[in-house]
């Protein structure tokens, strides 16, 4: 059976290529079928973010990309409840419907379910 | 299933040393390396913070010596081979980058 | 035990330094690595262009050394070495550009060989950060 696969994604989408490049782990494993889920914690929550603006710095829409994660397979996506609170994000606006808010208990089953993490 | 944490940036201005305990299994432990073992520097937050928690704590020997930083008798200094033992020991290993 | 290592920092970063100790302590220790694999500032490590002044830590080279002796499968991810400019020469053929950074042991290829990386071994360790 295949080794399944956590992403923690700590970065914001505008610190560097950190967020884009942890997503493309995801959807390249999520390419090859493999089980694989993305947590987005931290500074990884300001990714989900709504009405956020790439054009202003000339970069590439990172959200077309996460819109794209079912499409890939990838349909386990979970969210840091208390990061999501911390940084006043509204739980119910951000802009990957799909992704499960977990609390600080239910991150520490979640790694505990997986067989590899890989934190960036 | 047990995970080894690893963290190796200085809690100092850093919030992976506060994200980590707030996950960490109670079967889990914690490695320091790099300027994450500054978190042994006595008298300061983190210092009480880990101390408190009482969970498994290892620090990269080579990393404290450099830095001055005495390790306190609950944690335990680990070599090389002894990371490598580690990440054997546990299920799997999460570093946070 | 079979380890597939990954690397997530430039040469000159802490942790790089760390994950060659770890590799080397693996292979001492009886272990097996069955693939190393850099991305992000990883690349870096892979590059034949740094020069390190004499005498500090020569690190790409130290990785050259070991890859080379113990015959490791050394992968460099081939999207995140073209967006820093660690091109092989197969690369720098096909954009036309004059550097060549990466040659032997060094082998440029996707993400794929990290998830497959992952799935052959009994543990996945990441050095990056710091």
């Amino acid at each position: 059976m295949a080794k399944s696969l956590l992403i923690i994604s700590r970065q914001s989408p505008w610190s560097g290529p950190g967020a884009r490049e942890a997503l493309d782990i995801v959807l390249a494993g999520g390419a090859f079928d493999l089980p694989i889920g993305l947590l987005f914690l931290d500074d990884g929550v300001f990714q989900l973010a709504a009405k956020q603006d790439a054009k202003a710095l000339q970069q590439k829409d990172l959200s077309a990309n996460l819109q794209a994660l079912p499409m890939f397979g990838v349909e386990e996506l979970f969210v840091c409840a208390e990061s999501v609170a911390q940084r006043g994000l509204d739980s119910n606006a951000l802009s990957l419907e799909d992704a499960r808010a977990l609390s600080a208990q239910e991150i520490t089953a979640l790694i505990d379910r997986y067989d590899q993490v890989i934190t960036l | 299933m047990s995970t080894l944490h690893v963290l190796s940036h200085s809690p100092f201005g850093d919030d992976r040393l506060t994200s980590c305990l707030r996950v960490i299994g109670a079967d889990d432990a914690l490695l320091l390396c790099g300027d994450a073992v500054y978190a042994l520097q006595p008298g300061t937050a983190p210092f009480t913070t880990l101390q408190a928690r009482g969970l498994k704590l290892y620090a990269l020997d080579e990393d404290a010596r450099a830095r001055a930083i005495a390790i306190a008798d609950w944690a335990e200094a680990v070599d090389y081979p002894a990371f490598v033992e580690l990440s054997v020991h546990h299920d799997k290993v999460n570093s946070w980058l | 035990m079979k380890f597939a290592i990954a690397v997530f920092s430039a040469a000159h970063a802490p942790s790089s330094r760390r994950a060659l100790l770890f590799a080397q302590a693996a292979l001492a220790g009886g272990h097996e690595i069955v693939r190393l694999f850099f991305y992000q500032d990883g690349v870096y490590n892979a590059s034949a262009s740094v020069v390190t002044p004499q005498d500090e830590l020569d690190l790409p080279r130290q990785w050259r050394a070991f890859v080379s002796e113990h015959q490791l499968d050394g992968v460099v991810c081939i999207a995140a070495a073209l967006r820093r400019g660690v091109l092989n020469e197969e690369e720098a053929r096909r954009y036309q550009r004059d550097a060549v950074a990466v040659g032997a042991p060094w082998e440029l290829s996707g993400l794929g060989q990290l998830h497959d990386a992952a799935q052959d071994a009994d543990r996945l360790i990441c050095f990056g950060g710091a």
